[in-house]
Formats: structure tokens, sequence, C-alpha cells
């Protein structure tokens, strides 16, 4: 806790004041003594002259007088007049030996300490000597009062700076820990903890908000991740088995024909488990996102086009049909390399699961959304599996047999998500209909990333 | 041909060298990265193939000091990073092309053979010319004795770049990235239906076959000597 910045800049900020103070009280203090200098001044001056008058008017009788009289009073200043021989004539100063001018006098008054006096000496008519004075004591008295008063802010200063400082970290302080705590909680392994937040939405809330984002983002790759390494180590195993029984044989055969024929088989193997690892490289790069980088205006419905020139042939061949249903041009925003494996994944996976049957692209605009979509006439599948058709390695029960790896629809689901699409499966009645819409499109400039639960998994029609 | 092979893999690049010392190469292995720009830089090569993984050094950057120094060479790649970036990545480096591991020997030599300049390449011909096969690059129009045979756009393709690699083996992945840019292996015989749709059209009715089939490698466009 006292190493928080918090706690810190409350003492710096604490500091400053406590100086501000003690400025402030100097230049006041300064201000005061001149003030009250000057003030002190012009008295006496005032009362020599009056003085002066008075020995004019009146003579030396008036002045001894005017003297006598006055330091009769309590609080008057004190008085000195001399003869000109240097005789002392009246006042309680008259004995000093205070030169012409302002200047200052120490004397000891009987039965009191010593005293310091500030005295102005001026001379009479006929050679007399005026001496007026008066001790600091006021001066003093209002100086100390000023130096107590700022003293007392100052402590004042010191005391709330430090409690509203150690306060002020304090919150501060709680609120940072728990960030850290979080995030240690994080390092020890548990992935689901997130950093509380308060709902004030100052800076420290922000950061926090962010940072739950951004932690969901890495629990989401890291679920990728480890729902990848599961599906390799599960679906893998099967042909690595194959792989491995088909090898232990070939060792017991004695034709070179024979082992040759093995040989290729295994190779087939090898390559088939490879093109798996492929395919599950590209998803897990696809869903990393670092394509939208690439992203530029596509024409999905010329990309359909091509697809469905390059396969036409060899679905005739097969015996099926493959045909164009073109809704114009459609530009999207998204990667075309893309967005052409995507078709063809759709249009192969029709075509391999609707033998004999005729399949149809279609592009079309509804709105600002542009849709490709493609159908067969074939089984279909059922309405309870569909959700799961696109998940990793999913296989209907009857396919098990055909050839395929399991992960053309699961790619077909990680492009629609890079891309914001959502794709949905619908009946074709009778066969499958897989659509899928690419919202907002060409001027609308963004596309919206939605949760992915929703977005691939939704399914539409019956 | 004489061959530079930068591989770091022991085993892996002492059977590649053997494989493709047995195909009739002269190969110079460079088992790392500064001895290959030292070799590649001063030995008059027909095709490099430079790993893109090697010890200290990215490939990338030995191609892109080979390529700022002058040198010319045809550069393959290999690489065991299959990603689409990776590969821009290459070819935008320099490389010429660009093969993921693990690869087919019969793929590597097919490709080796596709880069070399011998013989020199008729990207810049107008009309390219096998036997009585003529195809007119800039009218688009191909003819066998004479006759005119009508293509479809890919088989056009097809059929040129079968042309432009006369006498030389073209596998299927090559004419998958090169044809049809699908840098991904679709399931569907999509090559095989292209291939024998176009050969029913060039060679069928014609004594003599200009394209052939060769088995666990591809496919190669040549007049019988």
């Amino acid at each position: 806790m006292f190493r928080s910045t918090s706690l810190r800049l409350a003492a710096v900020y604490t500091a400053a004041f406590a100086l501000s103070v003690v400025v402030l009280g100097a230049i006041t203090l300064l201000a005061t003594r001149a003030a009250l200098s000057r003030q002190f001044d012009a008295r006496i001056d005032a009362e020599a002259s009056a003085l002066a008058q008075e020995f004019r008017t009146e003579g030396l009788t008036g002045v001894v007088q005017a003297v006598e009289e006055r330091e009769r009073t309590p609080g008057a200043l004190d008085y000195g007049l001399q003869a000109p021989n240097g005789r002392p004539v009246a006042g309680r100063l008259a004995g000093s030996q205070a030169p012409l001018g302002w200047s200052t006098l120490r004397m000891t008054p009987p039965g009191g300490g010593p005293e310091s006096l500030r005295v102005l000496t001026t001379t009479l008519p006929e050679g007399y000597r005026l001496v007026i004075g008066d001790d600091d004591e006021q001066t003093e008295a209002l100086e100390g009062a000023v130096l107590q008063g700022f003293g007392w802010a100052l402590a004042g200063v010191v005391v709330l700076g430090a409690l509203g400082g150690y306060g002020l970290s304090y919150g501060v302080h709680r609120r940072l820990a728990a960030m850290t705590g979080a995030a240690e909680a994080i390092i020890d392994g548990d992935l689901a903890r997130r950093i509380p937040v308060r709902g004030s939405d100052d800076d420290l809330d922000r950061l926090a908000v962010t940072f739950n984002r951004m932690l969901d983002r890495i629990s989401a790759l890291m679920e990728s991740l480890r729902q990848v390494s599961s599906d390799i180590a599960h679906d893998l195993r099967t042909p690595l088995t194959r792989l491995r029984q088909r090898l232990e044989a070939s060792r017991t055969l004695r034709r070179p024909a024979d082992r040759a024929e093995a040989l290729g088989g295994a190779l087939e193997d090898v390559d088939a488990i490879l093109d798996t690892f492929a395919a599950l490289l590209r998803i897990a790069q696809i869903e990393g996102g670092a394509r939208r980088a690439a992203f530029r205006p596509v024409d999905l419905t010329a990309l359909a086009r091509g697809v469905v020139d390059d396969f036409a042939p060899s679905a005739e061949d097969a015996g099926q049909a493959l045909a164009m249903e073109d809704g114009g041009p459609l530009v999207v925003e998204g990667d075309p390399e893309l967005l052409t494996q995507m078709l063809v994944n759709l249009v192969e996976n029709a075509l391999r699961h609707a033998p004999g049957a005729q399949v149809r692209v279609l592009t079309a605009s509804e709105g600002a959304d542009a849709i490709v979509s493609v159908a067969d006439n074939g089984p279909g599948v059922p309405a309870d599996e569909r959700r799961r058709i696109f998940d990793r390695f999913y296989r209907l029960e009857r396919s098990r047999s055909t050839p395929g790896s399991g992960l053309g629809l699961a790619l077909v689901a990680a492009v629609a998500r890079l891309h914001g699409a959502a794709v949905s499966l619908s009946d074709a009645k009778p066969g499958l209909g897989v659509r899928v819409v690419f919202r907002g499109r060409p001027s609308g400039g963004t596309l919206a990333f939605p949760n992915e639960a929703e977005s691939s998994r939704s399914t539409s029609g019956v | 041909m004489k061959l530079l092979l930068v591989e770091d893999d022991k085993e892996g690049g002492a059977y590649l060298k053997k494989a493709l010392a047995e195909a009739g190469h002269t190969v110079d292995h460079a088992a790392d990265g500064r001895q290959g720009l030292l070799l590649a830089a001063g030995e008059p090569y027909e095709v490099i193939i430079l790993d893109r993984m090697l010890p200290g050094v990215d490939g990338l950057a030995i191609l892109r000091t080979i390529r700022a120094s002058g040198v010319k060479t045809p550069v393959l790649l290999l690489t065991a990073l299959g990603g689409i970036d990776d590969r821009v990545e290459g070819l935008e480096a320099g490389g010429d092309d660009y093969l993921v591991k693990p690869f087919a020997m019969a793929e590597l030599l097919a490709r080796v053979n596709a880069l070399a300049r011998r013989p020199p390449p008729q990207d810049v011909q107008t009309t390219l010319e096998v036997a009585d096969l003529k195809l007119d690059r800039l009218r688009r129009t191909v003819t066998r004795g004479g006759a005119r045979i009508e293509l479809q756009p890919r088989e056009f393709q097809l059929l040129e770049y079968l042309m432009r690699h006369r006498g030389r083996v073209v596998t299927r992945t090559m004419l998958l990235e090169s044809v049809w840019d699908f840098h991904f292996d679709p399931k569907t015989n999509i090559v095989e239906t292209h291939m024998s749709r176009l050969r029913a059209k060039v060679d069928r009715g014609h004594g003599l076959e200009l394209i052939h089939t060769v088995r666990g490698a591809g496919y190669c466009m040549s007049e019988p000597d």
C-alpha cells in the first residue's frame, strides 16, 4: 500500500499545498510587518510635528506640560525633552543619547526586562531636542498572531492531505489489488476468473471491462485450441491405428507385389491423415481471425459461378447435376480465397451426400443482405442433427462409410464466422439447403461479428 | 541440372539430395543459411531449393539477401508452414514457388523441373505450338492440324499451362494452384475431369497423343521424338 502510486501522488499534492501555505504565510507576514512599521513611523512623525507646533505656540512650558500629560495616559508613547546643553528637561527618554533621526534604543525601565525602542529624535527651536519612541510590542504581537494562524493552517493542510490521500489511495489500491488478484488467479490456472466491475464507468472500470473482454477472447481461443487437440486425439487415432496394422501386416508379406501394395495403402493412409491435419490447421488459422486484414470487395456471384463451372463436369460424370441460379453481382467484403474454399466445400458436401441428385447454387440479395445458398435433393439431415454438422469431425451415422474427414462443414462455419455471416440449414424438401447470409453488405461498410453460437448454428426453416 | 539445396535437417536433407541425384541432378547441400548464402551468391545454379525454417535465420531473410545481391536464380521455398499468409510472404520475398512439407518426391521433382529455365520460357510468346497443336494466347483460339477446337475457359487455361511446360511433368497440385488458384485440395476429381475432357477434344481422333499421364506424378505434354 505504501508503494502505491495514488499514495505517492497524494503525498506530493499534500507537500505542494503545505509549501503554498508556507509561502503565503511568509508573504502575509512581510506585508503585515511593512504596513505596521509604516503606521508606527507615521504616528511618531505626527506626534513630533504636533509637539513642535506646541513649542512654537505655547513655548517650552506648554511642551513640558503636554509631555507629562501624555505620559500619564496608559499605552502612550515615550517622550524625552532635552535642553540645548543636553540636560534632561522632561519625559522618560530625557536622558537618552539618541542621535538625530530614527534610531533604536535599548533600555531597562525600572521593574521590567530590557526592551528595545524605536525612536525619532528631532530638534525644536532654540536648540531643544525632542525624542519620541515606542517599543515594538504591538507589531510583534500581531506578527505572532499571523504566524500562529498560518501554523494552524499548515497543520490542517498536512493532516487533511494525509487523511484524504490515504483514503483516496486506499480505494484505488483496493481496486488495483482486486485486478492483481484476478490476474494472479488466472496465472494459477483459474481461467474463468474475471476482474470485478463496479459499474461506475470510471477509467478503472473501463480498464477492467477491457481486460475482461481480452480475457474472454483469449479463453475462446484457448477453448478452440483445446477442442482441436482433443479432436485430433480422438479422430486421428482411428486412421493411425489402421496405418499401424497395415504396416505391421506388411512385414510378414513375402511377395514383393503384395508388399508394394501394402506400402501404397499405407502411403494413402498417411496422406489422408496429413489432409486432416491440414484442414484442422486451416480452420484454426481462420478462427484466429488474422485474415480479416486481407479483406477486400469480392463478388460472391462470380465466385459461385466459377465454382459451379469447375465442378459441373465432375458432377455430370458422376450422374449428378450442378446448376447455378445467378442473382446478379453480389459484393461483400471478404477473403476471396477462403470464400471460394467455403463454396467448394458446400458444393462438394452436397455432391458427396446426395448421389445421383441435383445440386443448385443460388445467389440473391435480400435488402442489405447478400445470400448464397447450396441446396440438394438428397436424403437431407435430420432436424435434430442439423446443429451439430458444423462441428469438427461430426459425421452422420450413415456417412461413416463414405470418404471425408468430417471437417468440410466445420471449415464452412469458420469462414462464415470470420466474415460475420450466418449459416443456417433448412429442409430443401427433399434434401438439405445451406444458406449463408452476409449481413449489411457492400456500401454498409462494416460487417457485424455476431456471437458465434447464434450466428453459425441457428437453424431456420423446419 | 545443378541445384542448391539449403536444408538444415540432416536426415531430410540427405534424403532429398539422394532423391534429386537419382533423378539426374547435381546437388550442393548447404546445412545452414550462411553457407547457403555463400554458395547461392558464388555458384551458378539453375534452381535453389530453400528451407524456410533454418536455425538462427529465417529462410526469407536469406532469400531477400540473395535477391538484393542480384541473383535471379529461381527459388523453390520448402516450408512446414502452410498458412495463406506464409505463402504470400514467401512469394513476396522473391520466391518463385512454394511447397508445403510434407510432400511427395514426385511433386518436388516436377516443380524443380518447372522452375528451371531450360528450355527457355515461353511466357512472352503469343502463340504456343506442340506438334500440330497451336494455341493463340491473344485470340484465345486453339487449332489442331488446322482444325479449330472449341474449349471452355478453364480447359483453355489448362492447355496453355501444359503447353508452356511442354516436356515437363506437371502435378495435380501445380495445376490446382496455377489454373484454378486453389491453394487447398478439393476432394472432387476436378483436375482429372477437366483433363479427360481436354484430352477428348485435343487428342481424340488424332493418331498422335500429346497429353500423357505420368503415373504417380501427373501429366506431361510432349510430342514423341
